[in-house]
């Protein structure tokens, strides 16, 4: 599905990335964590198109992505939120979802459907009329999730979905997020701060540090790497 | 004196309706390209030299000429766009280099129309009949009603097109954030040449109405014009139809209405006064946004 190899990123004389290579298989969630500064950000950035990278190649379905514009990314089927929700704040829900969903050729009436369907599954339909900005910072970021899924995309890449979410909200996204593989037939890339949440849900984790990967597995792995406890933990 | 005070509402009225229209074209191309286009002014007098020519050259009825000058100086608008503006985010002060840039745009157009159509003001040749309409003690020339009610309903199909269409709709996204459009799949660029090509068309758009309603026309007259729609951007708010319509209205209502009572220099100084009053009073404007970019 999501293949990554050899990802370099500089800014100026700072390495943000130095060579990571990750894959995220078809239906996979794949988590990330690291230390503020980590190259997490960078590296989901770099995956969307908001930051061109200096080397490597980025694939989805086996095609490149690498370098293409952020709107070409999002046509081929990726998606992205951010650790603050950047949605529409003057539109209403419906309006942000309608927007999401210019590139695809459905009806007004699909679109329609397909967007009560998303707000019925963040629990916003109630507010579906009211404008983006009247939501709460977690309300926002299941808006966020529900504005890229209706696009139906083939990987999400969610960063701090948890972050400044009060636990009941955090309880929702993290049921919606578990079910967006089988469900939706959709990957999913999280990066959090969050450990709980990320051993709950991913299947695969990758432990980010000075712009490489310090160790990866699965939950149990990287619980007790020796590296992760020292560097992540501090311990 | 009741009578003069109508007949300067309804001035007020029928100037700030097209004044709005100048604000609500000034307010696409700043809200979602963040360039201050200098140059609207001249488009608009373009407008009215297109309206002029065609009636001229080809008898064209200038109310048949306003979709035609859409169409032509929207065209225009989505070419110049990739001519002029994607440079300018090579800059390191976008903004600034866009005032620049319009500037020096708005300044060569003046002077090819002067070239072009030599320094006399024209007039279009167009009337109604009744040339006046009488309200009780109010005479109102019927080609102004008649430019009233286009001005309207242009504001109120942009409105249709930025509130129910989804292209429209994304217009509106691009000024709140940037970046959350194109992670939809919009691309911006594309959608900010149509935000150019269309205020570039209500510019077309206005200047025909400009030359129905004001006695003349000349190549000197962009910047006075240019001017009257950022005011009406300060009074009525960025990125908002409804609100350059507000506060083109209030600008031109306290216009016109302050001409009846005073010396016309203090009606000028009442109406700026009204612009800086609003810009200590309240910055964003009357239904001003915060933007989040």
């Amino acid at each position: 599905m999501l293949r990554v190899t050899n990802l370099k990123k500089r800014f100026g004389g700072l390495t943000a990335l130095q060579g990571v290579d990750l894959h995220v298989p078809r239906r996979a969630i794949l988590g990330i964590i690291g230390m503020n500064g980590s190259g997490k950000t960078t590296l989901l950035n770099c995956i969307n198109g908001l930051y061109v990278p200096d080397e490597g190649r980025i694939e989805l379905d086996g095609q490149p992505i690498g370098g293409l514009p952020t709107h070409e990314i999002a046509r081929r089927g990726v998606g992205r939120t951010f650790q603050v929700p950047r949605v529409f704040a003057h539109l209403s829900l419906l309006d942000n979802l309608d927007v999401a969903q210019q590139q695809t050729p459905r009806s007004a009436e699909e679109r329609q459907s397909q967007s009560e369907y998303w707000l019925h599954k963040v629990e916003l339909y109630r507010l579906r009329h009211n404008h983006a900005e009247e939501l709460s910072g977690g309300q926002q970021k299941l808006l966020e999730l529900a504005r890229i899924m209706v696009a139906r995309p083939k990987v999400i890449l969610l960063d701090e979905p948890f972050a400044g979410v009060n636990p009941s909200l955090a309880q929702l996204l993290i049921s919606i997020i578990r079910e967006v593989p089988t469900e939706h037939d959709c990957s999913v890339v999280l990066v959090s701060h969050d450990l709980t949440s990320i051993y709950q849900l991913s299947h695969h984790i990758i432990v980010m540090n000075e712009g490489a990967i310090l160790c990866e597995g699965d939950a149990d792995v990287v619980r007790n790497d020796e590296r992760v406890v020292e560097a992540y933990l501090g311990a | 004196m009741s009578g003069l005070l109508i007949q300067g509402l309804i001035n007020g009225l029928i100037l700030g309706a097209i004044y709005g229209l100048i604000g609500v074209g000034l307010n696409v191309v700043f809200g979602v390209l963040r360039v201050v286009n200098f140059a609207h002014g001249e488009f608009l007098v373009l407008g009215a030299y297109f309206a002029y020519f065609l009636m001229e050259q080809a008898g064209v009825n200038p109310v048949a000429a306003l979709p035609l000058a859409f169409l032509v100086f929207f065209a225009a608008g989505y070419a110049l766009y990739y001519v002029l503006i994607p440079r300018l985010s090579r800059s390191d002060d976008p903004e600034l280099s866009s005032l620049l840039l319009m500037f020096g745009v708005s300044i060569m157009l003046g002077a090819l129309m002067l070239l072009v159509f030599d320094a006399d003001a024209r007039t279009l040749p167009f009337s109604i009949e009744p040339v006046f309409l009488k309200f009780g003690p109010v005479l109102i020339p019927s080609v102004r009603l008649l430019a009233l009610a286009i001005a309207l309903a242009t504001i109120g199909a942009l409105a249709w097109f930025l509130y129910r269409t989804q292209v429209g709709k994304a217009l509106r996204a691009i000024i709140m954030n940037r970046d959350a459009v194109r992670i939809v799949g919009i691309n911006a660029e594309r959608l900010s040449a149509v935000a150019f090509g269309l205020g570039i068309g209500l510019a077309g758009v206005t200047g025909v109405l400009v030359a129905l309603v004001f006695p003349s026309f000349s190549p000197f007259m962009g910047n006075d014009y240019t001017l009257i729609g950022f005011i009406v951007i300060v009074l009525g708010g960025l990125g908002h139809p409804v609100g350059a319509l507000v506060g083109a209205l209030l600008f031109g209502v306290t216009e016109q209405v302050s001409v009846v009572f005073f010396n016309p220099s203090i009606a000028t100084i009442l109406g700026f006064a009204l612009m800086v009053g609003m810009i200590f009073a309240r910055p964003t404007g009357l239904f001003g946004q915060r933007v989040l970019r």
